[in-house]
């Protein structure tokens, strides 16, 4: 059996319709291009639709909110390893961007005193400004409106059930790629869609699928948008940033991976505790999500590690206490109330009412680095961070783009992410199809070559399945390139990948072309092995704990220290991997940074020290207080810095 | 306790339909639980069989959250969100027999919302977008496009549901269609024309069928019937009567 091949001719090809996509689609489409949007998902299932619907809109709290001031905020938060561009970039539209949304049916509360949408009570931690703003139905919302933007015209055209294989580009004058088309398996049809087009948009989100089942993410996020731009030659930053939260259910199998809790919400009397209830970790409410997970993850590996190799979060402390234990638990269940249903349903009554220990595990959530592009979502490369360097015609937005949040992003930024960045590169993907002709460049040889490698795939024989090496991988994954990595571990990483990569041969692929679920596998099999490998050699680059890696067998990257983002890239059948100098914040501004927070720390140690009675009145009092100034309880975005105050320290 | 019990109670037997170029296949499959008093879920059930006995098994799904609304199947011949259906002993999981099976548990979705391609409209930046919407507007906007409400619609029942190579969509309408439809007039930022065209798009789609239908139902308990299909033969009675 072969595929048949079928041509296709568009200005702007957008991947995925998630936020990124469905804003890029629609943005190019305003602009005059003719837009095909291709998801391997249905239309606009993606992260942005199950995620908490919690989204940054600068100056949405107080007239005060510049510019610079939230732009200032993603620096500090990522560790100066964001572009300055970028952040700006962010602060620049985020208004503009949720309006747009907005245009499509998502209704936020409006404020009767304002006339607008009213955010949160508090700004979200790392956030100096009240400006994140909650939404009835949470993501489902986001994910009408985009919906919406697809649809309500019948300009743009899409298709589901669409996995984007291989990104097609020329060499033009010297050095330089350009965009020619893409490679797309048509699962629906059983076709292979021969996409001729000058600009493609890559918003095919994330990779915490190479982490399954211990993930709270979509299914579809096999590191897609990172290992096809670098088959193309792009480069990508800071592929070893990614965002594991600590607190995640271990069982039953329907719940795990799912969110639990974070750092604040073991509220003032949590710890940790090994298998043996050794405490293993105090003050969690003040720790970093990294700090949480490596001390789980060090108890694992010394086989301390609880049955589902994670360790015990004890918050019965704060149940216990006569007067503020009512407070406790409401202050828990009003703060991450999703996450909160989880644990309901997961676990036995004791353990949900916190009388008994929950046991936690890490899990991935969100991909910090990304596809190395300026801040208009232009891919770029070289050390100065030029077009010509990068892919002619590549834009990348949403989850799939880096150099935004560095080494940490801060709660509520990614909605707005997707419909910023998704906008600036719809608009440009627009721009350079103007300008640039691919159909006047069309190499047919390029597309049959890579359609011919796809087809010998078809009825491939072989002892081995797709489905099941990815388990492997998967758990590989999580050992060796996980919330806690070392120089051993990466380098068992690297060898792993390479062995599993000469197995593909003999992985067995079905003879039918529609839905052929073993291909699929396979294509995503292929995506997360050089995800894995481009991270492996990135997180080896980074040698302390910075941000959501954390090496064992290195120090912490101190916050006065000279910044830098790591690059990767393959070039000649390996990984090419270089630092990429940043500019570093005001050390007045750090040193005020790092005075608050070891007063912070000093006062938790002395409210564990105190006794019961002491405690318990000094607690009562600070729920009250905290419960008063929001009226309603707090939500905390999963992810968010708010989740984990302490995630500021180590920056 | 005999051994036997213990066995028994360590399994759970149940029947997984395949399908290949048109052919239904059933599939015996013990799964096997993990604790005695483990209660899997349809989507559990389907993921160890993709990691045992057919690895090249094909069925949706994304969150495991009852969020992306992806992985609805039918069990026992009704439409269940299989991330959060408890499976008992010899349950049928099967493709949803309301939309056309691809392979195995893969049903095709899309002719669905390519029947509002271009007929639904939304503002596009000129009117005031700071008016609060109501909580019916919420209501309606927590739908997660599961499609578990294709089941037993006359409405949609009209439809040929063989599959179709094009990009075609289906003729007549569907609870979810009249649902995204019902969301423009409820939005207090749509325009008059714009509500009374959503009106005239749900009349095209068949709105009649639902006048001698007892109703729909909805997979995650939106009052489909009193806030979605009622208000819209109202609304489109005092068009007609215009
Ligand atoms: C549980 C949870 C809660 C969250 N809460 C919040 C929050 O409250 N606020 C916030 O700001 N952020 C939140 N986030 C993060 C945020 O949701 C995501 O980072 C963001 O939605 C990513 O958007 P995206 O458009 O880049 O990707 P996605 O929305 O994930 O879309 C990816 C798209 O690409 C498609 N795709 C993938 N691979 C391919 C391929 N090979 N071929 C074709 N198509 C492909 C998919 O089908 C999908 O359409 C949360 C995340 C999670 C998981
Ligand atoms: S209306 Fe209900 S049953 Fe129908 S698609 Fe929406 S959530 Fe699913
Ligand atoms: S009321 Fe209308 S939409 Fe609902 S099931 Fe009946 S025919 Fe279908
Ligand atoms: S997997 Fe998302 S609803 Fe079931």
């Amino acid at each position: 059996m072969r595929i048949n091949l079928v041509w296709k001719q568009y200005d702007v090809l957008v991947v995925g319709s998630g936020g990124a996509g469905s804003n890029a689609a629609e943005t190019a489409s305003e602009m005059g291009a003719s837009v095909l949007v291709v998801a391997k998902d249905p239309l606009s299932a993606s992260d942005t639709k199950i995620s908490e619907g919690i989204a940054t809109v600068r100056a949405s709290g107080s007239e005060d909110d510049s510019e610079d001031t939230l732009s200032e905020n993603l620096q500090l938060a990522g560790g100066d390893l964001p572009d300055v561009n970028i952040t700006s970039a962010f602060a620049k539209d985020s208004q503009r961007a949720y309006d747009k949304v907005r245009a499509n049916g998502l209704r936020p509360k409006i404020s009767a005193i304002s006339k607008s949408p009213d955010p949160l009570p508090l700004p979200m931690g790392g956030h100096t400004k009240r400006r994140s703003i909650g939404h009835k139905n949470s993501g489902v919302a986001f994910g009408h409106a985009n919906w919406n933007s697809i649809v309500k015209d019948a300009k743009i055209d899409y298709k589901e059930d669409c996995w984007l294989v291989d990104i097609i580009t020329e060499n033009n004058k010297g050095d330089t790629k350009l965009i020619v088309g893409a490679l797309i398996y048509d699962a629906q049809r059983g076709e292979l869609l021969a996409v001729v087009c000058a600009s493609i948009v890559v918003a095919s989100g994330g990779l915490s699928t190479i982490y399954f089942p211990k993930t709270d993410t979509m299914r579809g996020n096999t590191g897609d948008s990172y290992a096809i731009a670098a088959r193309a030659g792009a480069e990508l930053v800071d592929m070893e940033q990614i965002q594991f939260l600590p607190f995640c259910l271990t069982s039953p199998p329907a719940f795990e991976g799912l969110l639990g809790g974070e750092p604040v919400t073991a509220s003032y009397l949590g710890v940790l505790r090994d298998k043996n209830k050794k405490v293993i970790l105090d003050g969690v409410y003040l720790r970093t999500r990294a700090e949480c997970s490596a001390a789980i993850m060090k108890a694992v590996e010394d086989g301390r590690g609880t049955k589902n190799g994670g360790a015990y979060l004890d918050m019965t402390a704060n149940k216990r206490a006569p007067k503020s234990g009512v407070y406790f638990m409401k202050f828990l269940k009003g703060s991450l109330p999703s996450a909160y249903n989880n644990v309901r349903q997961a676990m036995n009554k004791s353990e949900s009412q916190c009388e008994d220990l929950w046991e936690v595990r890490p899990s991935a959530h969100y991909m910090m680095g990304g596809i190395r592009v300026d801040e208009n979502c232009c891919s770029v490369g070289g050390s100065k961070g030029l077009k010509n360097e990068g892919i002619v015609g590549l834009f990348a937005a949403g989850q799939a783009m880096g150099g935004l949040f560095g080494a940490n992003r801060l709660g509520s930024t990614s909605l707005t992410e997707g419909a910023v960045f998704g906008q600036r590169a719809g608009k440009n993907a627009a721009l350079h199809a103007r300008n640039e002709s691919a159909m006047n460049r069309l190499n047919k040889k390029l597309f049959l070559e890579k359609a011919k490698k796809v087809n010998s795939l078809i009825g491939q024989k072989g002892h081995l399945h797709a489905s099941r090496i990815k388990l492997t991988v998967q758990r590989k994954c999580w050992e060796n390139l996980g919330p806690i990595r070392d120089e051993r571990r990466l380098n068992k990483t690297k060898l792993f990948i390479s062995q599993t990569k000469k197995k593909l041969k003999n992985v067995k692929i079905s003879n039918n072309t529609k839905w052929n679920q073993s291909l699929i596998e396979y294509l995503e099999l292929e995506n997360m092995l050089d995800t894995a490998e481009l991270m492996a050699f990135a997180a080896l680059e980074r040698d302390g704990s910075l941000g959501g890696h954390v090496r064992a067998d290195r120090p912490n990257i101190s916050l006065f220290s000279k910044p830098y983002s790591t690059i990767v890239r393959f070039l000649n059948d390996g990984v090419d991997v270089t630092r990429l100098p940043r500019k570093q914040t005001e050390i007045k501004k750090l040193i005020k940074f790092k005075f608050e927070e070891q007063r912070k720390f000093l006062g938790a140690k002395i409210l564990r020290l105190m006794p019961m009675i002491l405690k318990d009145r000094v607690l009562e009092k600070r729920y009250k207080k905290i419960m008063n100034i929001q009226k309603s309880s707090i939500t905390v975005q999963p992810g968010s810095v708010e989740g984990a105050v302490g995630d500021r320290k180590i920056l | 306790m005999t051994t036997k019990d213990t066995k028994d109670r360590q399994y759970l037997n149940v029947t997984i339909v395949t399908h290949s170029e048109g052919k239904d296949m059933p599939i015996n499959f013990k799964y096997k639980k993990r604790h005695e008093r483990e209660k899997p879920m349809a989507l559990d059930v389907l993921l160890q069989a993709q990691e045992t006995k057919l690895p090249d098994l094909a069925f949706r799904y994304g969150c495991r959250a009852r969020n992306c609304g992806v992985c609805t199947i039918d069990i026992n011949g009704l439409p269940r969100i299989a991330c959060r259906s408890v499976v008992r002993e010899n349950d049928k999981l099967k493709a949803m027999s309301t939309l056309p099976v691809i392979t195995d548990l893969v049903v095709r979705r899309d002719q669905i919302s390519r029947q509002l391609r271009g007929k639904i409209y939304r503002n596009s930046g000129g009117n005031d977008l700071n008016v609060d919407a109501s909580e019916d507007y919420h209501e309606l906007t927590s739908c997660i496009e599961c499609y578990a409400c294709l089941h037993n619609c006359p409405m949609h029942k009209k439809n040929s549901i063989d599959p179709s190579e094009s990009d075609e969509r289906y003729e007549y309408g569907n609870p979810f269609s009249l649902l995204k439809l019902q969301t423009i007039v409820m939005d207090p930022v749509s325009s008059n024309s714009q509500k009374n065209d959503a009106i005239t798009q749900a009349v095209n789609l068949g709105l009649d069928t639902c006048l001698n239908c007892p109703g729909c139902k909805c997979g995650i308990g939106i009052d489909l019937k009193g806030k979605v299909v009622n208000p819209l033969i109202t609304a489109s009675k005092t068009i007609a009567d215009k």
